[in-house]
Parts: structure tokens; C-alpha cells; sequence
């Protein structure tokens, strides 16, 4: 879920790049070198896993999984998200340099909410872990595709039609996000659950 | 160098996995002792290699050397002074080289020679030194053309070399090589063989491969029930391999 | 499936030029075309963005390539804004209007997104992230973020290969990816693992550093110095835009 380079007002931009910037900064500052290994690897493989195409029908479309950085890093979504999207802008130029804070904020905004409403019901029964990172799945891509539809719309009105198209071929994905979602955090809760956050206060 | 200087002594030394998944969960529900009442000692000169089964405990007793995980109960000395707390360890570890079973676990930087310069940098070196000791390393080893590689362009033989490389760029005074010819031909093999054989600090070499170790190492131990057996416990020995000389007569040791 | 970052590996005036100054030239020079409304500006940067595309030998094919994501989008506001623009209509097909404002803005879009794209693939693609890495830290970008950004592409690779090797394994057990409940669980799993051997990864890459001194200070090797020849290709290249659009604005007004 990218903005392209050239379509985004200076305001826009400068918006997304000061949000980005303060995100990514609070995001840094409590981590130190020893927890960055741990961030930069998980950011990896999100970039991999972003890179996973999965079938809809006859068409196919790639994973986002902003939801799953969030109940895994928290704050640190922001610079893990932030680096990901630049190392896809320099790998595929998808997205762009210009709309690169915007692009993170469409992210990472999503992801970090989705920590603090839905990761304290992942230590639940599985039934609730599946349900709760379902919602996490699902409930961040609606988010990115909300915010992604405002920047354009922001940008100018007349982009009303296409934001509503965009919106719109998001629905089966976010679903699928959600299935995914669910599965993978019971998976980690069940094979590696001090991959999980909060293991520590709750015991 | 001093003879029989103390480097590494381990005394009574259990240990056992706190969280189940990290080995998986035990099969009959009690907690499984990786290491039971281990002792075991290298001294200076000494070139020991260990051989023993998968899940023997062996990466787990190189860990428990560096301070990477406390043993439950023992005594872990090195150089003489007795260890217990993460700061006393950070000031011998960079004395002990410990090269890891996955190159890509040791090599984390995207060049080559800024991996290498890594160890010096952090023992205080400048710029410049770090470069001239990480340069000294890559010719001591035949390696000078990957300087300025990328790591993750590397084969499987040049990243283990690499790997070799930033762990003797910390001038250490003993090495513990966690199976460094796991995986590699028969040309990185010899390369390796070649390079510890001209080595002159003690070394703990731990590998699946009996003729390798035979001729790098001056007596070879072994790992059973967390506890070490020395070479004269060590009886005669089984094993079955594949080479490419198998049709023609050949001795094994 | 991941970018073997080509266009770093070869040898042209661009490449030569000290990577600090590139990366400050192609963010200087997006913003510069990303905030103008100059049609007249953009095309002359368009432009100009050739120019600098040959001089870092971009072939046609890798440009192409590199647009193609940019290509779906742009097909796609040029089929929606025409019909959904506000403005005067130019003509009608099948009884839908065609604004001209529409066709204006799409055609702004489309040149600015491109220019942009060929500034960056000429000034950045052209490095590989280990060199941006240390460029970035020289141009005082965080450290802590610049160690970021270096370990992450560092083990894209070796988490890349994990993939593959995982689906593959998957693959051979007969798995079909396919529109159903079983292919989603297969693929949450397999991303599961993914993020999984990532973090056990992680532990151990954290152990080999402690291995090797690190106290949470990360010292790294400096590398280039600047040279005349950038600083020259930096300074022209900025006069140019600054009195090419002095030009447009102030005194030709076509």
C-alpha cells in the first residue's frame, strides 16, 4: 500500500515527513543497541513476508502485515516500517522518496494502535488470540487504507472517486490480512511465544 | 607464551534449558540436564577437538564459556578468575575468539572489511589501526580479493573464512570454533585445516568430522551425558562416511 | 525475489561522484519537482532527468523495469480522473464528460512521478545500501537508525533464502496455492516462521557481537572523502536548476 512519487501536495508531505520523523524519533528513543538487532532482523522479515503473494480468486495480491510489526515491536513499528519502505523504494522504487514519511504514517500509524487495543487480549484463550489478532490484521489494513485514502483526498478533492476505488479493492484484503493475522499469532503463541510482548508482566 | 597457563577451567558445571521451547519440551516432562556436573579445562598450547552426537550440549558449553547463558550451578574461571556477572565477562570475552555454527549469526555488517574492522574498533583501536589489523588478517588467511565484497554475495566457504577472520582480528588468546567445516567441500575444508594447523594459540574445536580433527588437534574428547570425556575414555570408534576415495584402500584412524 | 541492486555495479561519471553529494542532490531535487506546479518547470526537468539517467548508463530496459509499479498506477488515474475531474469537458465518450483539468493534472502526475523516479534511480539506485549506510551517517543522519537500516538490508538476504527454502519444502509437499482457508494457514505459517527464525536469529547475532567486544557503542570504518569532482557536479547541477527556473518564472514567460 504505497503513495507514488508526484502525486502528494507540499502540505501533504511535510505533514507525513514531520509525523514520520517524531514516530520513528520515540521509537528509537528507548530502544538501545542490544533490542536494534532484535528490530532490524524482525524488520526483515517483514520486508520478506511483504514480499509474499497470496491468491484471491484469479488475481493474487502481497501481504502488508503492519498489524503483526505493531503486536511485535510496539513503538519501534515506526523506524522497523520506516526502514522497510526505504529499503522497497531503493530495491523496486515502489512508493518513492517524496511520499516516504506519508507512506510510513500510513503504516505505521495503524500498527501502533493496533498494539495498545489488541495485544493485551493475545494472552487469552486461543479462541480470543485468534479472534483479537484477527481484528489486529484486519482492523490495520482498513486503518492504512482510511489513511491512505485521506492523504489523496487531502491532496485534491477530486481524487474522492479513485480513494473510494482504493478503499474498495481493499476489502477482500483486508480479510485475508486478518485470517492471516489470526493464524500467525496463535502460531507464535503456540511454537515461540517469547517472540510475543508482555510474557514478562504476565508471569 | 607460558606453558600450562590457565585459560579456560569449568568446574562442576549443570545446566539446563529454563524455557522448554527453546529445545522443545522434554519428552518425559522433567526438566533435560544439558550439561550435568561438567569440568573441563584448555590451557595455553593446548589444541583440543571434541567430538560428539547432535544435542550433546556442545554449543551450549561454548556458550556457558562466554558468560552467554549461566550455568545453574559451577564455576566457570578463565584466565584464572573466577566469573559470575555480564561485566566480568565483557572484559575476558574478547580474549577468547568463539567462531558460531551459522556464519550469518557472526557476520552482520553488509561489507566484509567492516565486519572485521568491527572487533578492533570496539577494543578501542582507531580508524586506521582497526583497518591496518583487519587487512593483516584477510592476507594472513589468503583472503585479501574479499575486502570490499559483499557479505551476503559470499559463498558458504568464503562467509565461514570471513567469519575466521573477524574472530582472529580480536588477537585472541584461544578460540572455540563451533563446527567451522560443517557443510563445506573438501577445498574450504583443507583451507581451514591449513590455517589452524599454523596456528600458535590454544584452541577447542568442536566438529563432526573425525579425520579433520585428528589432524588438527593434539588429543580429542568427547561430550556424553553433559559431562566431557577425555581422550582415554574415548574407546574405539565406529563411523560411516562417503568419500570419494571409498574404492581404493584407505586406512582410518 | 529480491533485487540484486545491478545498477550499483557499474561505472559512469555518476557513480564516481561522492555518495553524500548524490544522496543530497536527489533529495533536493524530488522535493524541488515534487512541490512545483510549473508544467514548464516539470518538463525540463523531465528532461534533465535523461540526461542524468544516461550519464549513470541506465539502460532502457532497467528503467522500464523499475516504472512498471509506477505504470499500473498511472493507467489507473489516467482511466478514473478524466471522467471524475471537476472542469470544462473537452469531449464524451459513452456518455461520460472528459475534463480537461483532469487530463492536465494526470499528465502532471505522470511527468512529475517519473522525473522524480529516473532522479533517484540515477543518484541512489546506483549505490548499493551499505555505501547509502555510510553516507547517510557522514550526512548526520542518527546512528542508531543508520545501524537500522544496514542490519535490516543485511539480513533481508539471509531471511530471503529462509523463504524460499520453507516453500520449497512446502512446495514438494504438494502444496498449491490456491483461493481457500488451507493456502491462507500455510502462508500465516509460513510468515509466522519467517518472523520466528528471525527472532532466534536475532539472539544469536546479539551473542556474536557480545562475542566481539561490542558494548553498545557501534563504531564503523570511514570511507569516502569528497573530492573536486563532486562538489563541482554538485555545484553546476544546482546553478542549472536555480537559473533554469529563474528563467521560466521571471523572464520568459512563453
Amino acid at each position: 500500500m504505497h503513495i507514488s512519487e508526484g502525486v502528494l501536495s507540499g502540505q501533504i508531505m511535510a505533514a507525513g515527513g514531520v509525523l514520520a520523523i517524531a514516530g520513528t524519533a520515540i521509537g528509537l528513543k528507548n530502544i538501545d543497541y542490544d533490542k536494534i538487532v532484535n528490530i532490524a532482523i524482525l524488520s526483515s522479515a517483514f520486508f520478506v513476508a511483504s514480499l509474499i503473494h497470496v491468491n484471491i480468486g484469479p488475481s493474487s495480491v502481497h501481504l502488508i502485515l503492519n498489524g503483526i510489526v505493531g503486536i511485535l515491536l510496539g513503538w519501534a513499528a515506526f523506524p522497523a516500517i520506516l526502514v522497510a519502505l526505504l529499503l522497497q523504494v531503493v530495491f523496486f522504487q515502489y512508493g518513492g522518496l517524496t511520499p516516504l514519511g506519508v507512506n510510513t504514517v500510513i503504516m505505521a500509524v495503524p500498527a501502533i494502535f493496533v498494539y495498545y487495543v489488541f495485544s493485551p487480549f493475545i494472552w487469552k484463550s486461543y479462541k480470543i488470540t485468534f479472534t483479537a489478532s484477527f481484528f489486529a490484521g484486519a482492523f490495520s489494513v482498513f486503518f492504512s487504507a482510511i489513511l491512505l485514502g485521506s492523504a489523496l483526498y487531502l491532496t485534491e478533492k477530486n481524487f474522492l472517486e479513485v480513494t473510494i476505488l482504493i478503499l474498495g479493492a481493499h476489502l477482500p484484503v483486508i480479510i485475508i490480512e486478518g485470517i492471516i493475522t489470526g493464524f500467525c499469532v496463535t502460531f507464535f503463541k503456540k511454537v515461540y511465544p517469547e517472540i510475543l510482548p508482555n510474557l514478562q508482566k504476565l508471569e | 607464551m607460558v606453558d600450562k597457563k590457565n585459560i579456560i577451567k569449568l568446574k562442576n558445571i549443570s545446566f539446563s534449558y529454563p524455557d522448554s521451547y527453546q529445545k522443545g519440551p522434554s519428552l518425559n516432562g522433567t526438566d533435560v540436564k544439558v550439561l550435568n556436573d561438567l569440568s573441563f579445562e584448555l590451557n595455553a598450547n593446548d589444541k583440543i577437538g571434541m567430538i560428539a552426537p547432535n544435542g550433546s550440549g556442545k554449543t551450549t558449553l561454548l556458550h556457558i564459556i562466554m558468560g552467554l547463558c549461566q550455568p545453574d550451578c559451577g564455576v566457570v574461571e578463565l584466565f584464572g578468575e573466577k566469573l559470575t556477572k555480564e561485566k566480568e565477562f565483557a572484559l575476558y570475552r574478547p580474549k577468547i575468539g568463539l567462531m558460531f555454527q551459522d556464519s550469518d549469526d557472526q557476520l552482520f555488517n553488509p561489507y566484509v572489511i567492516d565486519d572485521i574492522a568491527f572487533g578492533p574498533l570496539n577494543l578501542g583501536f582507531s580508524q586506521k589501526e582497526a583497518l591496518i589489523i583487519a587487512r593483516e588478517i584477510l592476507s594472513d588467511l589468503g583472503i585479501e580479493d574479499l575486502e570490499n565484497s559483499i557479505v551476503h554475495k559470499l559463498s558458504g566457504g568464503q562467509k565461514r573464512l570471513v567469519a575466521l577472520a573477524t574472530v582472529l582480528a580480536m588477537k585472541p588468546e584461544a578460540l572455540l570454533l563451533d563446527e567451522p567445516t560443517a557443510g563445506l567441500d573438501m577445498e574450504v575444508k583443507t583451507r581451514i585445516e591449513g590455517i589452524l594447523k599454523n596456528l600458535d594459540i590454544a584452541f577447542l574445536v568442536v566438529a563432526h568430522d573425525f579425520n579433520f580433527l585428528k589432524s588438527i588437534s593434539s588429543r580429542i574428547i568427547s561430550m556424553t551425558e553433559g559431562k566431557v570425556l577425555m581422550d582415554d575414555q574415548i574407546h574405539i570408534h565406529q563411523h560411516e562416511h562417503i568419500h570419494k576415495y571409498g574404492h581404493d584402500p584407505h586406512t582410518h584412524v | 525475489m529480491i533485487e540484486n541492486e545491478e545498477l550499483a555495479f557499474k561505472d559512469s561519471l555518476i557513480h564516481k561522484i561522492n555518495p553524500c553529494i548524490r544522496i543530497l542532490l536527489a533529495v533536493l531535487l524530488s522535493f524541488w519537482v515534487a512541490l512545483s506546479t510549473d508544467f514548464k518547470f516539470i518538463s525540463g526537468c523531465f528532461v534533465l532527468a535523461f540526461v542524468f539517467v544516461f550519464l549513470a548508463s541506465i539502460t532502457p530496459n532497467d528503467i522500464f523495469k523499475r516504472l512498471k509499479p509506477l505504470f499500473v498506477f498511472l493507467l489507473m488515474i489516467w482511466i478514473l480522473l478524466p471522467l471524475t475531474f471537476e472542469g470544462d469537458m473537452v469531449f464524451t465518450v459513452f456518455s461520460f464528460d472528459i475534463s480537461r483539468q483532469g487530463i492536465e493534472y494526470c499528465a502532471m502526475i505522470t511527468i512529475k512521478s517519473i522525473t522524480i523516479i529516473l532522479f533517484f534511480m540515477s543518484f541512489v539506485a546506483t549505490m548499493t545500501i551499505g555505501v547509502m549506510g555510510h553516507a547517510m551517517q557522514k550526512l548526520n543522519v542518527p546512528q542508531k537508525f543508520v545501524f537500522l537500516l544496514l542490519m535490516t538490508y543485511r539480513y533481508i538476504f539471509v531471511i530471503g533464502e529462509e523463504y524460499q527454502k520453507l516453500f520449497r519444502a512446502a512446495k514438494i509437499r504438494g502444496f498449491v496455492s490456491k483461493t481457500n482457508i488451507h493456502s491462507y494457514k500455510t502462508y500465516a505459517y509460513l510468515a509466522g516462521m519467517l518472523f520466528v527464525r528471525a527472532s532466534m536469529r536475532a539472539k544469536r547475532v546479539h551473542q556474536a557481537m557480545i562475542c566481539r567486544g561490542f558494548n553498545g557503542q557501534f563504531h564503523t570504518i570511514d570511507k569516502f572523502s569528497l573530492d573536486k569532482l563532486s562538489i563541482i557536479f554538485f555545484i553546476i547541477v544546482l546553478l542549472f536548476m536555480t537559473i533554469y527556473q529563474w528563467l521560466i518564472v521571471k523572464v520568459l514567460i512563453f
